[in-house]
């Protein structure tokens, strides 16, 4: 009995998540985007670019 | 009927997985902890389940899903290197049948380790594998723990979903990860997006500690008990009101110490008293014998290698009451005495470079996780931020599971490493996302770079 209990309280829980996760966006894509990283090799790059200009 | 419905559950889950394949990944979590297999009598023990949803979760992972943001972490080539050492023991093991048996279950974990964070890009990823761990170990705690309230517990006594004393089903072992968990459940209840922090959260999450901390009771493992008062005292670390909590815990602890059975009591005084119990004796002599043997075997002896060991030892015996004790002196014979060690387990059997890589894989993510607590204690979220509470949870489940694993052989044990996938994931993410505070660098400008500044 408390087996049943148990088993049937955490795989509805479960399958409540699981339910939830398969509606929402954000499961595979953070809303809002990433920050962008500083690339300072790139700058780096684009200055000397310049100067060859 | 049980059979039928568990299975109805994984067949749901797995076709959840057809609009998201990250459910998959879930899937398996919850299958290797759960082992919903061994809980069924008959047809579900037929159905290669693990590897089924293995297959899905890489599978789905491979072709289906978006590769943004996926990063290859150093701990993740950590635990490469130690999957590549451990298949290598394994060829020239001491015990060549058993060490492939072992094998068999470990690869399955650290590969799985390795996988985890990969598929782990964003927050609520992150947040799904850590809901699906907790509550897939609380269909085990929970059940363990009703069983103890209702008086069914002892060492080994225990009857918990499956008849037998293995993976998470074991007594100590379950101990360590129950207890271990209480900081995930907490940071679920705190900063969840799946099941947003209310009453009912709250009410599960206080029943799932309530059941958590009754495991140790109910399997008369101490090494649980060691495990909580350690968390207990971590957890003071990073707690708001510490006086309250303090305050709260020592209450708590008060008054549950009536309502404890007194087979608890006697076998939690043997803490101290190790001296004339051979459980805790043996350990001793495993430990001294296993420094012996990598003197002679640096590079370990692959899995299972304690079955070479044999113990003779006097182990005192007291009978009668005080202050007429006496004190006899049997002679026991030991064979095969396991590591009851994680840290003499690796050094046994993979030798001191296994030793070295697993324990540069478990003190990695204690730091890393402090990184990631300092970087978001000076930012604008400070500690109300879900990263730091994180960082903090899953810092404490791991120091938690590093002291119960001086007492326990777990040192492969798949929760564990999927505790150390997430940390990877997290870990990742954070850098990823966050830009880290540049270091302050000065150093005056000479003339040619301040003249275009100035023009």
């Amino acid at each position: 009995m408390v087996d049943i209990l148990t088993l049937a309280l955490t795989h509805g829980l479960m399958a409540v998540a699981l339910w939830r996760l398969l509606w929402r966006d954000d499961l595979d894509r953070d809303p809002d985007g990433e920050p962008a990283r500083p690339r300072p090799w790139l700058r780096e790059r684009q200055v000397s670019g310049d100067e060859t200009a | 009927m049980l059979d039928l419905a568990l299975l109805a559950f994984v067949a749901m889950a797995m076709a959840f997985g057809l609009r998201r394949p990250f459910v998959w990944v879930l899937v398996y979590i919850y299958i290797d902890c759960v082992a919903p297999q061994k809980i069924g009598w008959g047809l579900i023990q037929s159905v290669p389940l693990s590897l089924i949803a293995f297959i899905a979760a890489f599978g789905g992972w491979l072709v289906f899903d978006g590769k943004k943001g996926t990063r290859f972490t150093l701990r993740q080539a950590i635990i490469a290197g130690l999957l590549a050492y451990c298949a290598y023991t394994t060829t020239v093991a001491d015990f060549p049948v058993e060490a492939l048996a072992k094998w068999d279950w470990v690869w399955k974990a650290l590969l799985f380790a390795i996988f985890l964070p990969l598929t782990l890009r964003t927050r609520l990823r992150i947040e799904a594998a850590a809901l699906m761990m907790v509550l897939a170990l609380a269909t085990i705690v929970i059940n363990g723990g009703i069983k103890t309230a209702f008086g069914g517990g002892g060492y080994g006594a225990l009857a918990l979903l499956v008849r037998e004393n293995s993976g998470l089903y074991e007594g100590s072992i379950l101990s360590t990860a129950a207890v271990s968990t209480i900081p995930l459940a907490l940071w679920l209840a705190r900063h969840g997006t799946i099941f947003k922090p209310d009453w009912r959260v709250w009410a599960f999450v206080s029943g799932l500690i309530f059941a958590s901390l009754l495991i140790p009771v109910g399997t008369a493992a101490r090494t649980g008990l060691v495990c909580a008062a350690f968390l207990a005292v971590l957890m003071l670390r990073s707690a708001k009101r510490r006086f309250l909590y303090g305050g709260v815990g020592a209450l708590a602890l008060v008054l549950a110490v009536p309502f404890l059975p007194q087979s608890y009591l006697d076998r939690m005084s043997t803490i101290e008293t190790h001296s004339d119990d051979e459980s805790a004796s043996t350990r001793v002599a495993v430990w001294m014998w296993t420094l012996d043997y990598v003197k002679a075997h640096p590079f370990g002896g692959g899995f299972d290698a304690y079955r070479s060991n044999s113990f003779t030892y006097r182990m005192a015996k007291k009978t009668g009451i005080p202050p007429n004790e006496t004190v006899t002196y049997e002679i026991v014979t030991d064979k095969a005495r396991a590591y009851h060690s994680s840290y003499f387990e690796m050094l046994g059997e993979q030798g001191w470079p296994g030793l070295i890589l697993w324990l540069w894989l478990q003190l990695l993510g204690v730091w890393q996780m402090e990184r990631i607590r300092w970087r978001f204690k000076h930012r604008q979220e400070g500690t109300g931020s879900w990263q730091w509470g994180l960082a903090t949870a899953l810092q404490q489940a791991h120091l938690t599971y590093l002291v119960g694993a001086a007492f326990v052989g777990i040192a492969y044990q798949p929760y564990i490493f999927m505790l150390i996938g997430l940390q990877c994931g997290l870990w990742s993410y954070v850098k990823r996302t966050t830009v880290e505070p540049p270091k302050a660098r000065f150093r005056l400008l000479d003339a040619a770079e301040r003249a275009p500044a100035e023009a």
